[in-house]
């Protein structure tokens, strides 16, 4: 390795997250033996290993800090096919450096380079058209890597319908700590409450005790390890942030593509009139006697500043001039999306929802309504313009205060207490006199709050203020990271969210896995030396 | 002000397939959108209503199906629609659609301006336009990419060239074709989609028109096609594989046997 990595890798020393690590040495391996070979030799010298896929992360999983880096970015095959007829369910199987983009472009054209591929795999092949089958995993960035989605259990936009990384995922393929191999499918292995068995490939027997926590009973959650007596096995390592094992193969299973999609953007006059679409939407409240008929894979929520923010930015800034025009009445925006088998059957509910919109004080006028998809990319434009548009004013920031990073949450609570958790967030953002918008995927009550400090004082605020949000969210039965993974930069909160005898039952769950705590160090929980 | 737009169905994809026999688009089964060019010859004439007030009409020629693109564009904020339908009508070339196109505007009455898209994304003509404005016997201007200022009796705008651009006025009623720099369309809204949801098309046949029924459909077209294909565009790749000395000679060789034959 040259003596000046840094100059020659220094791409590879951070991620989205936009923290700066170090270290000492790297690889780009292939294939799996590749992996084993270069954890073989980390093992005997005893150096830590940080895994890296796409480094499109917000939680500083991928950042090195010491040691050496694998990153998986060559392993980008999609390596074989199954179909199970009966049923009518596909399953791909793709190595981790597998970009969701070039995922969703094999799909949409049936363009698998299939050189490799078994016999199994390419009759099964036989029986997909093009864009007959979609990966309903849809991360906002996707750019990501099919790795980084499984390790940190991704969900994105679609999770309301579609659930999480891990609803998806029925196979996992991973090197572990010594070099040895775990294949395992769903199904496979069931812990016998919380006693689990696994085998490796070598034949190695691991045996161990599930930790004894419990998980926040909220939908979307990657805080610590998965854990529930009697669990199936795999999920242990899906959300694992890679403290576990390195990824090398993963079996996705796909959704089918339905014939109509619509994207509708509504601008409600307020803040609760806006919370009170999403309850008549989760249709938890009844509005005006009005029975609504729409189920949508999306429910999306923009702030009066984040709109404030895009308004000013489209103006200004040519890359966003193709958002539609956010008018000054516009307050507070509610993004949904609906798949169905026609376009009628979506319009059915969606004139119905206009009725919903004028009795809650809104006006059905000021809505953006996309159903092809030429329009429905420009909502998805829009959608995606308010994380970037917080990325570029924190990229400027940094040129004056170099140690800011984005300062963007990613908790989820349970359905009764979004109203509260809105509450929250406004009072205290407010009384500690910060800039913040908020945005995503409210479905699931689940939002970023992105604080934009002006100058180091405020980000140190900002920064304390999410370690007292994890703590008050932690109360109200949330998670402190809902689709990030906790990462090293939410390390602290996920200590405000179990107590020290239940991180250390994580740790003592890593170390039968890894025994020297190699892989991923410092991520999740704070590395330990010795027995604790 | 009274402003009629033109507004054409073409294929929703870019794989248009062509029937070899008559050599005429085939678009059974293919899903049609309003052509891309007009949806900013919508977006225009509505912007020139919501700061001038009166009526914006569209009108297309075309299959009776073609009532729901109608309809779609009323979603985009028209007024009215207008469909021209006649099987006498088929067949017909860039001189007869004008000629038609024309004939059921004289039917619809005064107006101030036509805003026709700069062409169709099917044919890629950029006839019809100019065409119309001299079967109606009107001034025209083609490639507008902003209207800097309308007023009862003239249109102030500007014109994209080859070299620049030209700030030109014409004496209403004009016709106007448009490029997509002039606007951003707007997106339905659910209340404009009602709107459209609850609309009657008006429909005209050649009986309900002054035309001349030998200038319209396949009798009215003097273009003759004498072949159409489409493009095809030849891309291979070659993965190079060994260590980079190996590849790099690989490479010089291939490059070497291209020598001369790529322009």
């Amino acid at each position: 390795m040259p003596n000046n990595f840094e100059q020659v890798y220094g791409e590879f020393l951070r991620d989205e997250s936009r923290q700066v690590g170090y270290a000492e040495s790297i690889v780009f391996p292939k294939t799996e033996d590749e992996i084993i070979a270069s954890v073989k030799e980390m093992s005997r010298k005893n150096i830590q290993i940080t895994t890296q896929g796409a480094r499109t992360g917000l939680a500083a999983s991928a950042v090195p800090f010491g040691g050496h880096i694998i990153n998986l970015s060559r392993m980008n095959k999609v390596t074989g096919a199954r179909y199970d007829r009966e049923n009518d369910r596909f399953f791909l199987k793709v190595q981790p450096g597998v970009l969701l983009t070039e995922l969703r472009k094999f799909l949409l054209n049936k363009s698998f380079v299939t050189s490799d591929w078994d016999e199994e795999s390419l009759e099964a092949l036989k029986y997909m058209e093009k864009n007959q089958w979609f990966y309903s995993t849809d991360p906002t960035e996707a750019s990501a890597s099919m790795g980084g989605i499984a390790a940190c259990n991704a969900s994105g936009a679609k999770s309301f319908r579609y659930g999480s990384a891990r609803d998806h995922i029925t196979g996992l393929r991973m090197v572990l700590a010594d070099g040895d191999v775990l294949d395992i499918k769903r199904g496979q292995y069931i812990a016998q409450g919380r006693d689990f068995s696994l085998i490796t490939e070598s034949g190695r027997v691991i045996k161990g005790q599930l930790p004894d926590y419990d998980m926040p009973s909220v939908k979307k959650n990657t805080s610590g390890y998965y854990n529930k007596p009697g669990m199936d096995m795999l999920d242990l390592f899906i959300g694992s942030d890679g403290t576990l094992g390195i990824i090398s193969e993963i079996e996705i299973e796909l959704n089918k593509v339905q014939d109509a999609c619509w994207g509708i953007t509504i601008f409600m006059p307020g803040e609760d009139k806006a919370l009170d679409l999403v309850r008549a939407l989760r249709k938890e409240i009844r509005v005006n006697n009005i029975d609504i008929d729409l189920y949508p894979s999306a429910i999306e929520f923009f702030s009066n500043k984040a709109l404030e923010m895009l308004r000013i930015e489209q103006k200004t800034n040519p890359a966003f001039g193709n958002i539609q025009e956010i008018k000054e009445s516009y307050h507070t925006a509610v993004y949904i999306e609906i798949e169905g088998d026609s376009d009628e059957e979506i319009w059915a509910g969606v004139e119905k929802l206009g009725d919903i919109i004028n009795s809650l004080g809104g006006n059905e006028d000021d809505t953006w309504v996309a159903n092809n998809p030429t329009s429905l990319e420009k909502l998805h434009e829009f959608r995606h313009a308010c994380p970037e548009c917080v990325n570029m004013k924190i990229d400027n920031i940094k040129k004056f205060y170099h140690n800011i990073t984005k300062l963007g949450s990613d908790m989820s609570v349970p359905n009764d207490k979004l109203k509260e958790v809105m509450k929250m967030y406004n009072t205290d953002i407010k009384e500690n006199n910060l800039e913040a918008v908020i945005f995503g995927h409210i479905g699931d009550n689940h939002l970023h709050v992105n604080i934009i400090p002006r100058n180091m004082e405020e980000f140190e605020r900002g920064k304390n203020l999410f370690l007292t949000w994890a703590e008050k969210i932690s109360k109200m039965g949330g998670a402190v990271s809902a689709e990030h993974g906790v990462g090293k930069l939410k390390v602290p909160f996920l200590e405000k969210m179990y107590n020290e005898k239940e991180i250390n039952e994580m740790r003592r769950l890593k170390k039968i896995f890894d025994p020297a705590q190699l892989l991923n160090r410092g991520t999740i929980f704070p590395y330990v030396e010795g027995e604790k | 002000m009274r402003i009629i737009v033109c507004i054409k169905q073409v294929p929703g994809t870019n794989e248009v397939k062509m029937d070899p026999e008559t050599n005429t688009i085939i678009r059974e089964n293919v899903p049609a959108i309003i052509n891309p060019f007009d949806t900013y010859a919508i977006e225009e004439a509505v912007r020139i209503k919501e700061r001038r007030g009166g009526e914006v009409i569209g009108i297309t020629m075309g299959i009776p199906a073609a009532k729901e693109m109608l309809k779609e564009a009323i979603s985009l904020r028209i007024d009215k629609g207008v469909l021209l339908t006649d099987r006498k009508f088929a067949g017909a070339d860039t001189l007869a659609t004008s000629y038609t196109l024309s004939k059921g505007i004289e039917k619809i009455g005064e107006f101030d301006l036509i805003i026709c898209g700069k062409q169709a994304t099917d044919g890629d003509t950029a006839q019809v336009g100019s065409s119309m404005a001299r079967t109606l016997g009107i001034p025209y201007a083609t490639d507008i990419s902003k209207i800097i200022d309308i007023k009862e009796d003239k249109i102030h705008c500007l014109k994209i060239t080859d070299d620049g651009y030209e700030e030109i006025e014409i004496k209403l009623p004009a016709l106007i074709t448009v490029v997509k720099e002039i606007n951003m369309p707007r997106l339905p809204s659910i209340k404009t989609m009602k709107i459209a949801q609850k609309s009657e098309i008006e429909v005209l046949t050649l009986n309900d028109t002054d035309a001349d029924e030998k200038r319209t459909g396949l009798k009215g077209s003097p273009t003759q096609v004498r072949k159409t294909f489409v493009p095809v565009h030849e891309v291979s790749n070659e993965m190079i594989e060994g260590t980079t000395e190996e590849k790099a000679i690989k490479l010089s060789e291939i490059l070497l046997k291209l020598k001369g034959k790529v322009k």
